[in-house]
């Protein structure tokens, strides 16, 4: 008997129940559309997730000050000096620049608010992509000759000079200061970034003669690859332990995004595994479905099984047939599972605004567990239809 | 073609021991049309079983065809039941889902001839048994006569070399019983060895020989 031939008499026999079968399918549909919905769901959150962490850049990283063990910040304090020597001097190194950090009040003459300034560099744009809606990033020039410019995001824009209004070129005041706006860049738009801030960057030299008793706790910087960026945060760090006798202290600290990357990757890969796990159950579930209406099929069956014997059926012409049946009707659970749950992901993808992907492991994966399902709950039954005796069959009733 | 010897069968329920058949000698040669007759729990049923190769003796030795068929496995006897004999049940026992064709078509389908071969086959054996102008029909729409008929084309299709009827007329009117009747004549006409159980004289009538059982022995022939 061919294998055509008995996925055929296997059809026949789900199409003869249907309403049996479709409520067996059903169980294992639910299994695989929501494994499947899941899956997708974690893969197009996870990459939307990398994406944004890949736009801040993975071979950046940041060297800070953390707690010194004797509490002496400024003994830690970095110059720009120093920064300037090791972007000049550290192989590998692409661009490193002093950051600092205040909260002044700022003031157009229409209106004052508090927000957050950044002092640093002009190569920063160079670490961290800065979209410009008008205007410049701070220059080279700004940074020697410490020219009080400031660039602002729109939104400070929006609330010193009202929407639409034209801050290009204006004059504000930073702690009673007169800074030119220079340019206004966008503001954040990730999902990591939550509502937008009023913010600034102003060269740091500006900005120290501006805040006398801050200082540059912070460099970030960029390699050259991605690959080189732990080397070269590591030989930024060495470098300023031995110029401010840190060595062993643990006064500063290495942050760099690829490590962020790799656990943010982790922890969205787990918890992906923990959700279709619990998915996975009801695929379980399905199965013993399967199990059961094959179990009640193989006893109504029984005088079927009896005549087959009797003609010149094989004991597995008898199993295979079983096996077969509930194969199919996992493997249709299968195919209805995969096209609803990539059909509802796409559409919570949409919702979401998370790129949707069809991952053709995880469509290939779903078929395998689903037709293993079928096999494993089908054995039992076809087992149990190809023991039986065939006259005890033939007389069944 | 058949050589029955001391053949016994003996069922173990429990604490019971049931002597179905005891002390069986027979011989029945290729295309001799013989009836088993007895009164029901005489032992034809269990006989038949063995001799259809369902069953196995306790004891004793039965060979078909010159094998010895104790010493076969399952499959064995599965392929002796697909090729050297036909059935013919009481109850017609047709595959209620599948059309007088597809349950012609059955045993052929276990002894893995093509689908084309397959319907020509099915459709000569349906012509011989007069019934092939209802090969589309399902057994529920078929009557009783007809349905046996089916059952005849499928018990033959293969061309076996026996035909054992266990039966047949039991649940026909007399005059369906008769056309099935005529049907095993010109079967045996046509060299097949038939075996026939049955209780009614009438029916066994059509035999050359008559084998009687009463108790799970033969009753000698006087």
């Amino acid at each position: 008997m061919n294998w055509l031939e008995m996925i055929l008499v296997a059809l026949d026999g789900i199409w003869v129940n249907k309403l049996r079968s479709s409520l067996t399918v059903l169980g294992i549909i639910i299994g695989v559309a929501s494994v499947i919905l899941v899956l997708t769901l974690g893969r197009g959150g996870q990459s939307k997730i990398m994406n944004e962490l890949e736009s801040m850049g993975s071979n950046v990283f940041v060297v800070y000050v953390n707690q010194p063990e004797d509490g002496d910040y400024n003994k830690y304090k970095i110059t720009s000096e120093e920064c300037k020597i090791m972007r000049e001097s550290i192989e590998g190194i692409k661009a490193l620049t002093p950051m600092a950090y205040a909260s002044p009040q700022v003031q157009s003459r229409r209106k004052k608010e508090n927000c957050m300034i950044i002092g640093t560099e002009s190569c920063y744009n160079q670490i961290t992509n800065i979209p410009m809606v008008k205007g410049r990033f701070i220059n080279q020039n700004d940074d020697a000759a410490a020219r009080k410019v400031i660039v602002i995001n729109q939104k400070m824009s929006d609330d010193l000079f009202g929407v639409g209004g034209d801050a290009l070129g204006q004059v504000i005041t930073v702690d009673q200061t007169p800074v030119m706006i220079c340019g206004i860049f966008k503001n954040g738009s990730g999902m990591l970034e939550g509502a937008p801030r009023a913010m600034a960057y102003m060269p740091i030299n500006t900005f120290l003669s501006m805040f006398p008793y801050s200082g540059v706790y912070e460099l970030d910087g960029s390699a050259e690859t991605k690959e080189q960026v732990e080397k070269v945060a590591q030989r930024v760090l060495k470098s300023l332990e031995i110029r401010h006798d840190a060595v062993g202290k643990k006064a500063y600290m290495v942050f760099n995004m690829e490590q962020e990357l790799q656990s943010a990757n982790n922890v969205m890969s787990i918890i992906t595994m923990i959700i279709s796990a619990i998915a996975g159950i009801s695929l379980l579930v399905g199965g013993i479905g399967v199990m059961n209406i094959m179990l009640v099929s193989v006893t109504e069956r029984t005088r079927e099984i009896g005549i087959r014997m009797a003609i010149g059926a094989k004991r597995t012409d008898i199993m295979i047939q079983f096996l077969i049946e509930a194969v199919v009707l996992s493997l249709l659970g299968g195919v209805i599972g995969v096209m609803l749950g990539l059909g509802g992901g796409a559409i919570v993808c949409l919702l979401a605004k998370i790129p949707f992907t069809v991952s053709i492991g995880i469509v290939l994966l779903a078929f395998i567990f689903s037709s293993v399902v079928g096999i494993f709950f089908g054995m039992y039954p076809a087992n149990r239809a190809a023991k039986l005796d065939p006259i005890e069959a033939l007389r069944y009733e | 073609m058949i050589e029955i010897r001391d053949l016994g069968k003996t069922y173990n329920t429990g604490a019971i021991t049931l002597e179905a058949l005891k002390n069986v000698n027979l011989d029945i040669e290729a295309g001799e049309f013989v009836a088993i007759m007895g009164p029901s729990g005489s032992g034809k049923s269990t006989l038949m079983n063995i001799i259809g190769c369902l069953d196995r003796p306790s004891v004793g030795t039965y060979s078909l065809d010159g094998k010895d068929i104790s010493s076969l496995d399952e499959n064995e006897l599965a392929v002796i039941r697909n090729q050297k004999i036909g059935f013919v049940f009481q109850t017609f026992n047709l595959l209620p889902r599948l059309n007088a064709m597809r349950n012609v078509e059955l045993p052929m389908v276990y002894a893995g001839v093509d689908p084309v071969t397959r319907r020509q086959k099915a459709s000569e054996a349906l012509d011989r048994v007069g019934i092939l102008d209802h090969a589309k029909h399902r057994p529920n729409e078929l009557s009783g006569g007809q349905r046996q008929r089916v059952a005849v084309a499928r018990a033959l299709v293969n061309s076996p070399r026996l035909i054992l009827a266990d039966e047949p007329t039991g649940n026909l009117d007399s005059k369906s019983g008769a056309e099935v009747m005529a049907l095993f004549d010109e079967l045996h006409a046509q060299g097949s060895a038939i075996v026939l159980v049955t209780h009614d004289p009438e029916i066994g009538a059509h035999a050359e020989r008559i084998i009687r059982f009463r108790d799970g022995e033969q009753v000698k022939n006087n």
